[in-house]
């Protein structure tokens, strides 16, 4: 019969790290082999319209020299340049500055992040059942405010007119001059002191609820054997813990980086549009010579460039992602 | 914090009741402390609202209205741009919404029942895509859109939102529907039930919780997005609610008004929160699943 053949040949096919659900032709809809097909097609379309062709013409865009005005206005101005546009990027300082900075910035992020999420998700462990719930019920309320609308708080908090932060700081210090500081007046405070805060406060009730949840995977008998067996409180959680949680640990990190090197929507909101230069991290800066400068080719190679650095993360995510997938079935 | 262990072994290694108490109530005064500076902006943005003037040009922010005034609700349904834009923003997001799920539903169909060939490849892709930055390709996308003249249209933002929907939506749907058995709807059709009835009677039932897990996902990303939006409608004149509240600031006598703008915040934010607030489990889950920050 065909369908035993299909069978026999899919199963030899697919080795990889995907698993097979038994091929099913049976129950609704068993006849007819162009009915998965037929099934499939609205999406394939949608996302050949909207992700395939134009990654493809992303490609494309990179290697002309296309910006609004040759693209709109005077089309024939457009045209295939090579690895110039390449060479144009790469050869200006301020694409390395902002490659420099996005990783500073990055790396900044993902570890504040992730030890404080580790730190709260342990605290909630220790505290009574209604503090618990508070802190959750809390954090549930900072997950559902959007990107966006984040920076715009923010941007309120540390205001130098009447923003609570200056104004805390002045009520603690007593010091009259804290009450006008200007956050934003150094781009070097306000990206890694104030927005990386909106950044992380926006990030952590992913971690912290998340971490709680892996933390309660932990076996209560093996925190109590390594406790009987004399290791201290550090050592059970190094030894213990952390490999129990590993696999959470890996992929929070990884989206962590993911988020925080393409991070844009915040920093854009906190800045009023329009970031200063010294603000701008590898998103931001795409941003805006693709859109603000109009420079369809310059943004398009940074595109490129972005998804590059990124690549390595990405991968190791992806499969991290497969081989749970492998593990359900 | 430690449960009354069950042999005496185990107990003499349990701290003594009294030092425990004193550190679970550090440990609640800490997490107290926690929770404060997390809600604290959230508490901030609401109390701004509803400062009268005097409260907001003071020297010193008070964090208690001496009074409450609505005056910034009015300020914001005033501007004769926010309705519209929260509008298009409810369009957008409810045609994209229903067009991700039928589309993504059928494709997780597709893949969960049906065996043929290239299908792992199409899962494996479905993850892919998903880590596709969208900042990544607004530009293309902007010119691809602008090509088939849909630029300037909600439309033409609800077929682009379709770029995260049909991934997330397939790729999470299938395992709902993967769990269904196949003897069930075979049973539906043995007692009776055409095809068409099997589905709507028997797998449309059982994956609604998937549908609403993954609805809401799409709602609240939808909802959110801003970048796609700005580009796609710049042409036209539009904007979503996202957009309205990001400008709303550029003017110099807005951009002082900070009532009115935490208004905005609020007002844009709220349908999101409902979101989380009525579907709480199902969203942490689907978020999670979808690995994409709310």
């Amino acid at each position: 019969m065909s369908v035993t053949t299909d069978e026999t040949v899919l199963r030899s096919e697919i080795s990889g790290p995907v698993p097979v659900e038994k091929p099913q032709r049976r129950g609704f809809l068993a006849a007819g082999h162009y009915i998965p097909y037929a099934l499939l097609l609205p999406a394939a379309l949608s996302l050949v319209a909207v992700l395939a062709y134009p990654l493809y013409s992303l490609f494309d865009l990179s290697f002309r020299n296309v910006n609004r005005y040759a693209y709109l206005v005077n089309p024939s101005l457009a045209k295939y340049v090579g690895f110039d546009g390449f060479a144009k990027v790469f050869g200006d300082g301020q694409f390395w500055e902002v490659v420099l900075r996005s990783v500073y910035f990055t790396v900044e992020l993902v570890v504040l992040s992730m030890v404080l999420g580790m730190l709260f998700a342990l605290l909630l462990n220790r505290v009574s059942g209604w503090v618990k719930v508070t802190a959750i019920t809390v954090m549930m309320f900072v997950w559902a405010i959007p990107a966006l609308v984040t920076g715009t708080i923010f941007r309120w908090l540390f205001a130098s007119n009447g923003g609570v932060v200056d104004y805390v700081a002045y009520l603690v210090s007593g010091n009259e001059s804290v009450k006008h500081y200007d956050w934003f007046a150094n781009p070097t405070i306000g990206l890694y002191v104030v927005a990386a805060a909106v950044i992380i406060w926006g990030a952590l009730p992913f971690l912290v609820l998340g971490l709680n949840a892996a933390l309660t995977q932990v076996p209560k008998e093996l925190m109590e054997a390594a406790r009987l067996d004399g290791a201290s409180p550090f050592q059970a959680f190094r030894h213990v813990v952390i490999p129990v949680i590993r696999p959470f640990l890996m992929i929070s990190a990884a989206l962590s980086f993911i988020w925080d090197f393409q991070v844009f929507a915040q920093v854009f909101s906190l800045r009023n549009t329009s970031p200063e230069p010294g603000y701008w991290t590898i998103g931001t800066y795409l941003y805006e010579k693709g859109i603000v400068a109009s420079k369809y080719s310059d943004s398009s190679v940074i595109s490129i460039a972005m998804i590059v650095l990124m690549l390595a993360v990405l991968v190791f995510y992806i499969r991290q992602m497969l081989k749970i997938g492998a593990q359900d079935r | 914090m430690t449960t009354a262990a069950p042999a005496p072994k185990v107990r003499a290694t349990v701290r003594p009741t009294g030092e425990n108490r004193t550190m679970t109530w550090i440990w609640n005064v800490i997490g107290l402390g926690f929770a404060a500076v997390m809600a604290f902006p959230i508490y901030w943005m609401i109390i701004t609202t509803f400062k009268t003037n005097k409260d907001l040009i003071s020297k010193d922010p008070t964090f208690w209205p001496s009074s409450f005034s609505f005056q910034s609700f009015q300020t914001i349904f005033d501007d004769k741009d926010f309705l519209p834009s929260l509008q298009n923003t409810l369009l957008i997001t409810l045609g994209s919404v229903v067009l991700g799920l039928v589309v993504g539903f059928l494709g997780a169909v597709a893949v969960a029942r049906f065996s043929f060939r290239g299908r792992s490849f199409f899962i494996v892709t479905m993850l892919v895509v998903q880590m596709v930055p969208l900042l990544a390709i607004i530009v293309p996308l902007f010119v691809v859109m602008n090509g088939a003249g849909m630029t300037g249209t909600l439309f033409g933002v609800m077929l682009a939102y379709l770029v995260f929907t049909v991934p997330y939506v397939i790729w999470t749907l299938r395992s709902f529907i993967v769990n269904i058995p196949s003897e069930l709807d075979e049973a539906a059709m043995v007692d009776g039930c055409t095809q068409w009835g099997a589905f709507f009677r028997v797998i449309l039932p059982l994956t609604l919780p998937g549908l609403i897990t993954t609805g809401v996902y799409c709602w609240i990303q939808a909802w959110n997005e801003f970048i796609v939006a700005n580009t796609l409608l710049s042409t036209g004149g539009q904007r979503t609610a996202m957009g309205w509240l990001t400008f709303y600031a550029t003017t110099p006598t807005r951009g002082a008004d900070y009532g009115a703008q935490m208004a905005g915040a609020l007002m844009v934010s709220l349908p999101v929160i409902l979101m989380f607030v009525l579907f709480q489990k199902k969203v942490s889950a689907g978020l999670t699943a979808g690995a994409v920050k709310g």
